[in-house]
C-alpha cells in the first residue's frame, strides 16, 4: 500500500506545480499589456548571438551602441550572448515561459513564422522617423509580412559564384571576364566537363536557398506569394527544375549532388570551377590559398541570388516594447551598422553603412550585390515546404520523375501544407 | 529496479493487515522517514523533468498551441492528422528498416569483438581501446569522417578502394537504396565498441569449469560457443537488444547531419520528422502526437522483447 501514499505524494506535488506555472501565466500576461505610452524608461534584455569569434570585440562593440542608445534614452540595456546552436528552441521556450528577451535577432524564415502567431511587436508606428529609404530594398523584403514591418535589418548577404582561377585558365577562358548568364555559364560548364572538371558545388541535402530557389528566381519564378498564391510548378518554376536536372545530368555538378551536405573537399582539390559562396567564405578561401576571383550572381531573366538578412525583432510579450523599439531603431542605424559590420564583416543593409567597404577589394564587390539578394520564401510555411521541395528535386535529379512531374508534386505538397 | 520490485512487493505482502492508513503511513514513515527525505530531491527532479514533460506533451497533442497567447483546444485533430500523414508513416518505416540494418549487426560486432578481446590475443587492452575510440569519439566527427569515406563521387575513399575490384563507382548517400544502410553503418561503427564492453562483461562472468568441462568431453570450439558461450550471454543479450533497439528508434544525428533526411525521404527517420515538425515547422502539437507514436513503438518492442529474451537464465 505504499505504492497510493506514492501516488497521493506524486498528485500533492503534481497539483503544487500546476498552480505554480498557472500562477507565472497570470502574472505574466499582466504584465505584457503595459506599455505604449510616451515615456521610454525601465530596462530591456536584448539576445545576441556570437557573431564572431571575438567575444571582447563584440562586447566593446555593444557597449558603443547602448552608449548610442543611452544618449537618448534612460533605459539600462542587459546585453545576452546566446549561442547558435538550438537559438530557436531557446527563444521559444523563453518566449512561452514569459520571460524572454525584449529584443533579439531573427532570421528571415523565422520572421514570417513567428509574425503569423501574433508573436512580434508591429513595429510600423515607431518607424515613422527612422530613415527608410536609406535601407537596402531587398533588406527589408524579409522584414515584412502581410505589408506590416515586424523587424529592421542590421545585416545582410550575398551569395554569388566564386571561381578557381586555375581551372578557368585550364578550360581556356579568361578570368577577366566570367560568365554572366545562364547560356555563358553553359558553355563554361561544358567546357570544364570536357577537362575532367565539375562546373559548380551544388549541396542538394542542404537549404534550397543554396539549390533551386536562386535558379528559380533567376527564371523569373516564384515559390509561393504572400497571398498564398503556389508558383513554383509555372513555366519559371520548371524552367529552374530543368536547368537542375541539365547540371546533373551532363555532370556539371559532382554525382553526390542529390544529397551532398558540402563539397569542400572537391573543391579544395581543385576539381570544381565554382562554387557558391558569400562573405562567410571569403575567410576560408583567403586560407585555402587557391586564386580565385568573384562573379556576380547569374542572370537569366532577372538577376537575383539568395543572400540571408540578420534582423532584430521585439517579441509581442515584451514587458517594455517601446524601449525595445527604440533600441532596434538606434541599433540598425547607419553609425551603429557601421560599427556592427565592420566588426562582424557581414556588409550592412543600409547604403550609407556601405562604405565600411571602400577600400576592401572582396567585401566591397560583395556589398553591391546585395541588391540582388532575396531572403528566401518569405511565408509561415517557408520552413516547412522546404524538405518536400527539397524530395521532389531529389527523386528528380536521380530520374525518377521528370521536371514538370516534379515541380507539380512540390506545388502539391505546398498546397497541402497551406491547407493545413 | 528489480530491488525496487522486490521491495513493493514486500509491501504488499505486508499491507494485508488492513490497518487504517492514517496508521500505515504513520508506521511507514516511522520507519523509512530517512529514505523518504533523502528522496525527495530526487522525486522532485523526477517529476519536474520527467512526469509533468510527460504529462503535459499528452495534453499538447490535443491543443493548437500556440508557444504565445492562449492554445486552443483541437481535440483528435492532431491524431487523426497522424493516421492520414503517409509520410509519418514512410519516417516510421524507415526508422524500422534502419533497426533492422543496426540492431542485428551491432550486437554481432560487439560480441565478435569481445570474443576477440576476451581470446587472450596479445595486446588485447590495447585493442579494447582501439575499438572503444569510436564510442568516445564526438558523434559530429565520426559522421564527418563517415561522409568523407562514403562520398558519391570518383574520388570517394570508399568507391576508389572498391574500383580495384571492379565495381563502379556508387552514389551512397545520394542514393534512395544506399543511404539508409550507410547511416546505419555509421551507427554500428560507432556503437559496437560500447556493445563490445558489455559483452566482454558477461563473457567474464561465464564461469570457467563450463569450458574446462566441455573441453574434457571433447567438444569443439564452434560447439562451445553455441551452446555455453551464447546462452549464457542470454540477459546481456537482452540488455543490448534493448538499448541497441531503444537507440534505434532515436536515430537522428546521423541523418541530420549527412543526409537531410534525403534522397526523397528515404533517411528521413520518425525522430527527425518529428524535429522537423516541432522545431523547423512549428508544429508543437504535431510533433508530440510523433513523440507518443514513438513512444509505444519503443514500449511494444520492449515488451515483446521482455517476454522472449528477459528470462532469468538457469546455469545448470
Amino acid at each position: 500500500m505504499k505504492k497510493f501514499s506514492f501516488l497521493v505524494l506524486f498528485l500533492i506535488l503534481g497539483l503544487v506545480l500546476a498552480a505554480c506555472s498557472s500562477d507565472e501565466e497570470a502574472t505574466g500576461s499582466g504584465d505584457g499589456e503595459g506599455g505604449g505610452d510616451g515615456e521610454v524608461s525601465g530596462e530591456i534584455t536584448v539576445w545576441v548571438h556570437p557573431y564572431t569569434a571575438d567575444a571582447e570585440a563584440e562586447s566593446a562593440m555593444w557597449d558603443e551602441i547602448i552608449a548610442s542608445y543611452n544618449e537618448e534614452f534612460d533605459v539600462d540595456v542587459t546585453i545576452e550572448t546566446i549561442p547558435w546552436a538550438n537559438r530557436d528552441q531557446k527563444v521559444l521556450t523563453a518566449l512561452a515561459a514569459n520571460n524572454g528577451p525584449d529584443v533579439f535577432y531573427a532570421i528571415p524564415d523565422q520572421m514570417p513564422q513567428y509574425a503569423d502567431e501574433g508573436m512580434l511587436l508591429e513595429l510600423d508606428p515607431y518607424l515613422e522617423d527612422n530613415n527608410m529609404d536609406d535601407f537596402v530594398d531587398t533588406a527589408l523584403v524579409s522584414t515584412k509580412w502581410q505589408d506590416k514591418t515586424y523587424g529592421l535589418p542590421i545585416l545582410q548577404e550575398a551569395y554569388t559564384y566564386f571561381y578557381n582561377v586555375e581551372v578557368v585558365e585550364a578550360i581556356g577562358e579568361d578570368p577577366e571576364n566570367l560568365p554572366a548568364t545562364w547560356s555563358e555559364f553553359e558553355e563554361w560548364a561544358k567546357k570544364a566537363k570536357e577537362e575532367g572538371f565539375y562546373a559548380m558545388s551544388y549541396q542538394g541535402g542542404g537549404s534550397m536557398n543554396g539549390t533551386l530557389y536562386p535558379f528559380l528566381w533567376q527564371a523569373g519564378g516564384e515559390v509561393i506569394t504572400q497571398d498564398d498564391e503556389v508558383m513554383i510548378n509555372n513555366e519559371a518554376g520548371v524552367e529552374a527544375f530543368e536547368f537542375v536536372k541539365k547540371m546533373y545530368d551532363n555532370g556539371w555538378i559532382p554525382e553526390d549532388s542529390i544529397t551532398a551536405m558540402n563539397h569542400d573537399a572537391l573543391w579544395n582539390a581543385g576539381d570544381i570551377l565554382a562554387v557558391q559562396g558569400s562573405g562567410i567564405s571569403l575567410t576560408n578561401l583567403e586560407e585555402s590559398g587557391l586564386d580565385f576571383v568573384i562573379a556576380p550572381p547569374l542572370k537569366n531573366k532577372e538577376q537575383l541570388t539568395y543572400g540571408t538578412t540578420g534582423m532584430f525583432v521585439v517579441p509581442s510579450n515584451s514587458d517594455n516594447p517601446d524601449a525595445a523599439a527604440e533600441f532596434i531603431k538606434v541599433a540598425t542605424n547607419a553609425e551603429s551598422q557601421r560599427k556592427f559590420n565592420t566588426i562582424t564583416q557581414y556588409i550592412p543593409t543600409r547604403e550609407s553603412a556601405k562604405d565600411i567597404f571602400d577600400d576592401e577589394k572582396y567585401l566591397g564587390q560583395l556589398a553591391e550585390y546585395t541588391q540582388y539578394a532575396l531572403p528566401g520564401v518569405i511565408h509561415p510555411i517557408g520552413r516547412t515546404i522546404m524538405p518536400s521541395i527539397q524530395a521532389e528535386v531529389q527523386s528528380m535529379m536521380a530520374g525518377e520523375k521528370t521536371p514538370q512531374e516534379a515541380a507539380d508534386a512540390a506545388a502539391e505538397a505546398i498546397e497541402a501544407e497551406l491547407a493545413k | 529496479m528489480i530491488t525496487l520490485k522486490q521491495k513493493e512487493e514486500g509491501i504488499q505482502k505486508n499491507g494485508k493487515k488492513k490497518l487504517p492508513f492514517k496508521e500505515r503511513a504513520k508506521r511507514q514513515w516511522d520507519k523509512n522517514a530517512i529514505v523518504y527525505i533523502f528522496l525527495i530531491p530526487t522525486l522532485i527532479h523526477f517529476l519536474v523533468f520527467q512526469v509533468y514533460p510527460f504529462g503535459f506533451s499528452l495534453v499538447l497533442t490535443f491543443l493548437d498551441w500556440k508557444i504565445i497567447g492562449d492554445p486552443e483546444f483541437v481535440g483528435l485533430k492532431h491524431w487523426i492528422a497522424f493516421f492520414n500523414d503517409k509520410l509519418a508513416w514512410k519516417a516510421i518505416w524507415n526508422t524500422v528498416l534502419f533497426s533492422i540494418y543496426y540492431i542485428v549487426p551491432t550486437m554481432a560486432l560487439g560480441l565478435l569483438l569481445a570474443l576477440i578481446i576476451n581470446s587472450g590475443v596479445k595486446f588485447g587492452g590495447f585493442f579494447k581501446g582501439i575499438f572503444f575510440l569510436p564510442v568516445v569519439t564526438s558523434f559530429v566527427i565520426i559522421a564527418g569522417i563517415w561522409g568523407w569515406l562514403f562520398r558519391g563521387t570518383e574520388t570517394g575513399m570508399v568507391n576508389w578502394i572498391i574500383s580495384f575490384i571492379g565495381i563502379d563507382p556508387q552514389l551512397f548517400l545520394a542514393d534512395s537504396g544506399q543511404a539508409l544502410m550507410v547511416l546505419a553503418g555509421l551507427s554500428v561503427f560507432k556503437v559496437a565498441g560500447s556493445t563490445m564492453i558489455y559483452y566482454f562483461a558477461g563473457l567474464q562472468s561465464i564461469p570457467k569449469q563450463l569450458y574446462e568441462a566441455a573441453k574434457i568431453d571433447g567438444a569443439s570450439a564452434f560447439r562451445i560457443f553455441w551452446t555455453i558461450t551464447f546462452p549464457l550471454l542470454k540477459p546481456i543479450h537482452f540488455y543490448v537488444a534493448i538499448i541497441t533497439t531503444i537507440g534505434s528508434f532515436q536515430i537522428f544525428d546521423s541523418t541530420f547531419l549527412l543526409t537531410g533526411g534525403g534522397p526523397n525521404y528515404s533517411t528521413t527517420t520518425i525522430v527527425f520528422y518529428l524535429y522537423q515538425q516541432g522545431f523547423a515547422g512549428l508544429n508543437l502539437s504535431y510533433a508530440a502526437v510523433l513523440s507518443y507514436a514513438l513512444f509505444f513503438i519503443i514500449l511494444v518492442v520492449s515488451l515483446i522483447q521482455r517476454k522472449y529474451l528477459g528470462k532469468e537464465t538457469s546455469l545448470y
